[in-house]
């Protein structure tokens, strides 16, 4: 049963593109595994650790503006920009991490939010960065290793094997000591460190592992687009679709994320049609409810209600 | 000694919660420290796991100072320690909750799994092992903190009121526990407010009043001194009313 | 001379952001949550007062304590409505109920209200007023004094009257004042009215010489962290010194560097107190 759960939930995402001859789906399946990255990203510290991170924008936007920067400055591949997208995302974790992972989990989120304003603040007006336009990548491909596809279809793979690979991370941490004590700390402090539990140092290294494949989602993101501004790579907006995403499936749950993108993402193409983009904020109104009754009635998100309601109904049938 | 406390001071601000303690604990021994709230157990009992630091006075662990060690220092060293308001990891299951514990002497997952359910057959928390922490009543909480600082092999247990809540027949089960832990070869110290529990367990008893010892000795002794009535019934009348909070 | 006009030009708006900030302070450390929708507060209390005005033509005061009335009851049935069911529960619900609401609140007026900025008339307050060669705007001025006036008041509430020693024994032990016969409840519904009212007066404030956007709440819920932060956790004394730092910092740094950057000082100071003094300025160790 668990295993046939498994192969069709593999022959789903590998065959999702080919199943349609519709540029429309296409686009669309990238879309959700490509948000899917970022909330499983931020599931790492948001949902396992517990520190509600809601500034993750800044990581996705340094990891979608190096490669372009890498590209202005020296024409090489928007490759080569990844790694250094991980260097400052890095670098802004520790930063905010350190001082704030010692404190109540409040002053983390002040944090987070605080430095993602200030960053976009300083690049939407930094001419180096190309301020309030943004900077472009290359428009026609000088060979595969620019990363422009015609087709959705590349980048669709592209993005699969990142997600997989950090849904395989994430389950290698959930079952080793490092994932019990994380999911401990995000208990109860106090308790946890009268157990030995390096609290703070620890949801620091999960900060440091979200940042990284922030930033990477940042990265597949501006290639697939091929630009990038200030306000889709550094916006409030970019970190509360994470935290939506995430918290609709289920924070914490190692599906979570994947769950939310393949409701929310489509979801979030049809408001836009509806309402016509963000522009009369309809849109927000509607995220923002959302969030509010996740918080009030169902914290754990849908998974969680999925386990409650099987539990009652197998009370029923007992 | 396991463990000495010598002249244990504390204030807080100006406030002199508790003025000069000492406690010798020998391998073996189960200790109650008893008084009525407010009296200075609990602040004493913070400074020996590590929480506070005491203003003045020592805490002596097999001879090695530990006064300043922080509350790490002290699980590693073996003094495991029970919460007042238990403080189990809500969204873990109960094995999980106990395996945190095991994590301390065991780095490995299969092991850490191994000794959690060795834990858990000990403390009758066995059948429960893959429900959610947060379906437990208070009991229940009380049985799974017990046991995942069980998990840690401590040498030395502290239980801060590990049976105020309990109704009869849960006190009597908890007392059970607590004396198969001490067959084990474990050494505890047990605070209560709650007299009566403490007599019928414990074979040395140190009762506290406004920040002071008072009294100490065996049970018997205990209770037929002055001053301990004396505190007793002076306060049994706040203390029925602190049962409605 | 300029230099000078800068400096209080910069303490007057430290004020305000003292008010609206001792709210927020007020019940971070009674009930250990930020309200991440305080800026919204902020912002719905400008609309207010522009209603008010526009609407009902009252004047400043009356505009000002219809915006206090209004938040204050925003502030009660938010409580009662969300807060009280998530604050015991996960850190995650209760930042996200919060951070929810800063959504539908901000875009919620933006729909209704439109992206255009909108103001009350320029001379509202009268003309500018020229002290001792310091050039200072009217409404500035009144908008300064009347701040302070209402933190000092705020505290002294909290300090000095049955009401405020109330709502500080349930910060404080919410058990223990249980035993006393005070229903947490009930004070912490005040507090959040209270906080709210202290929002709403400030934004009837700023409105007299601030554009009003349904999206100024933004820059302003952050000014709020960065105070509360650096005036120390539950402290109106602290928000009240830390705020007029930051107005003082904002202004120097719109002047010396230029205005797009003023937010970005504060905001890095805010994560420099994280790293040096945590604790803010006046909060407990």
């Amino acid at each position: 049963m668990r295993r046939a759960g498994w192969v069709a939930l593999a022959a789903v995402l590998l065959l999702f593109p080919l199943s349609f001859n519709n540029p429309y789906y296409e686009q669309l399946g990238s879309l959700v595994l490509l948000a899917a990255i970022s909330a499983s990203a931020w599931n790492l510290i948001g949902g396992f650790a517990g520190q509600v991170s809601v500034g993750n924008a800044v990581f996705f936007g340094a990891g979608a503006y190096m490669p372009l920067l890498f590209y202005k400055l020296w024409q090489v591949s928007p490759l080569l920009g990844f790694p250094a997208g991980i260097a400052v995302s890095l670098v802004i974790a520790v930063v905010i991490g350190i001082p704030t992972l010692r404190l109540s989990g409040h002053y983390f989120s002040m944090a987070t939010i605080a430095v993602a304003e200030l960053i976009r603040i300083v690049v939407s007006n930094w001419d180096f960065l190309g301020a309030a336009i943004g900077l472009t990548g290359p428009a026609t491909p000088r060979g595969w290793w620019d990363l422009v596809f015609r087709s959705s279809n590349p980048y669709y793979y592209m993005f699969l094997a990142v997600l997989v690979t950090l849904l395989a991370i994430t389950y290698a941490i959930q079952r080793s000591r490092f994932g019990y004590d994380l999911r401990a700390s995000r208990g109860g402090e106090r308790a946890a460190r009268s157990l030995v539990v390096p609290v703070s140092s620890y949801t620091l290294y999960a900060f440091m592992l979200s940042a990284t494949f922030t930033s990477l989602a940042g990265s597949l993101y501006v290639v697939k687009f091929g630009f990038i501004d200030p306000g889709s790579g550094f916006g409030i907006l970019v970190s509360i679709n994470m935290v939506l995403i995430a918290a609709l499936g289920g924070a914490g749950r190692l599906f979570g994320p994947l769950l939310g993108a393949a409701i929310l993402i489509p979801l979030q193409t049809e408001t836009n049609n509806l309402f016509g983009g963000g522009g009369t904020g309809l849109t927000y109104i509607l995220y923002g409810g959302i969030i509010v009754l996740i918080a009030r009635f169902e914290p754990g998100g849908l998974f969680e209600m999925w386990d409650r309601l099987r539990a009652k109904w197998g009370s029923h049938a007992a | 000694m396991l463990l000495r406390a010598e002249d244990v001071q504390m204030d807080f601000g100006g406030f002199r919660a508790l003025s000069g303690a000492s406690l010798d604990i020998a391998q073996g021994e189960i200790i109650g420290l008893i008084g009525p709230n407010g009296a200075g157990k609990s602040t004493f009992f913070n400074c020996l796991v590590g929480d506070l630091t005491p203003s003045g006075g020592r805490v002596l662990l097999n001879e090695h100072d530990v006064t300043r060690a922080t509350p790490e220092a002290h699980a590693r060293l073996g003094i495991g320690r029970s919460f007042q308001v238990p403080a189990t990891f809500e969204d873990l299951t109960i094995l999980e909750n106990v395996m945190v514990g095991a994590f301390l002497r065991h780095a490995r997952v299969r092991e850490a799994r191994a000794q959690a359910q060795r834990v858990l057959e000990l403390t009758g928390l066995d059948a429960l092992a893959d429900h959610k922490a947060k379906s437990l009543g208070t009991p229940g909480r009380k049985r799974l903190e017990i046991a995942r600082v069980l998990a840690t092999e401590p040498k030395l247990m502290l239980l801060d009121e590990a049976l105020a809540g309990l109704t009869p027949v849960e006190v009597q089960q908890a007392i059970e526990l607590v004396r198969r832990i001490h067959r084990s070869g474990i050494t505890l110290v047990i605070v209560e407010h709650v007299m009566e529990v403490i007599l019928t367990l414990a074979e040395r008893v140190v009762v506290f009043n406004q920040g002071k010892v008072i009294a100490r000795g065996t049970p018997a002794e205990v209770v037929n001194d002055e001053a301990v009535i004396d505190a007793y019934l002076g306060h049994s009348h706040a203390r029925r009313h602190g049962k409605h909070a | 001379m300029i230099l000078l006009q800068v400096i209080v030009a910069g303490l007057l708006i430290g004020a305000v952001y003292a008010l609206f900030s001792s709210g927020l302070t007020l019940v971070w450390g009674m009930m250990n949550v930020i309200n991440f929708a305080h800026g919204e507060f902020v912002m719905l209390g400008m609309y207010v007062a522009f209603w008010a005005f526009t609407l009902a033509h009252f004047g400043v005061a009356s505009f000002s304590a219809a915006a206090a009335v209004v938040l204050f009851m925003l502030g009660v049935l938010v409580y009662l409505a969300l807060i009280r069911h998530v604050m015991r529960g996960p850190m995650l619900a209760q930042i996200l109920s919060t951070f929810g609401l800063l959504l539908v609140l901000r875009y919620a007026a933006f729909w209704a209200f439109g992206a255009n900025f909108v103001s009350l008339p320029d001379g509202i307050l009268g003309p500018s007023l020229n002290v001792g060669g310091i050039l200072l705007s009217a409404p500035k001025l009144v908008a300064g004094v009347v701040a302070l006036a209402v933190t000092i008041g705020m505290h002294l509430l909290l300090t000095r009257t049955m009401l405020g020693s109330r709502i500080l024994a349930v910060a404080e032990d919410r058990n223990a004042a249980m035993l006393m016969g005070i229903r947490p409840d009930r004070m912490q519904a005040i507090a959040w009215g209270l906080s709210g009212a202290s929002a709403g007066i400030a934004g009837a404030l700023i409105a007299t010489f601030f554009p009003i956007s349904a999206t100024v709440g933004e820059s302003l819920g952050l000014i709020a962290f960065v105070v509360v932060t650096f005036g120390g956790f539950g402290s109106v004394p602290g928000a009240m010194i830390a705020g007029l730092i930051i107005g003082l910092i904002e202004s120097l740094s719109a002047y010396y560097v230029g205005p797009v950057y003023q937010d970005v000082f504060v905001y890095a100071l805010f994560v420099l107190v994280l790293w040096i003094r945590p604790r803010g300025l006046m909060g407990k160790a």
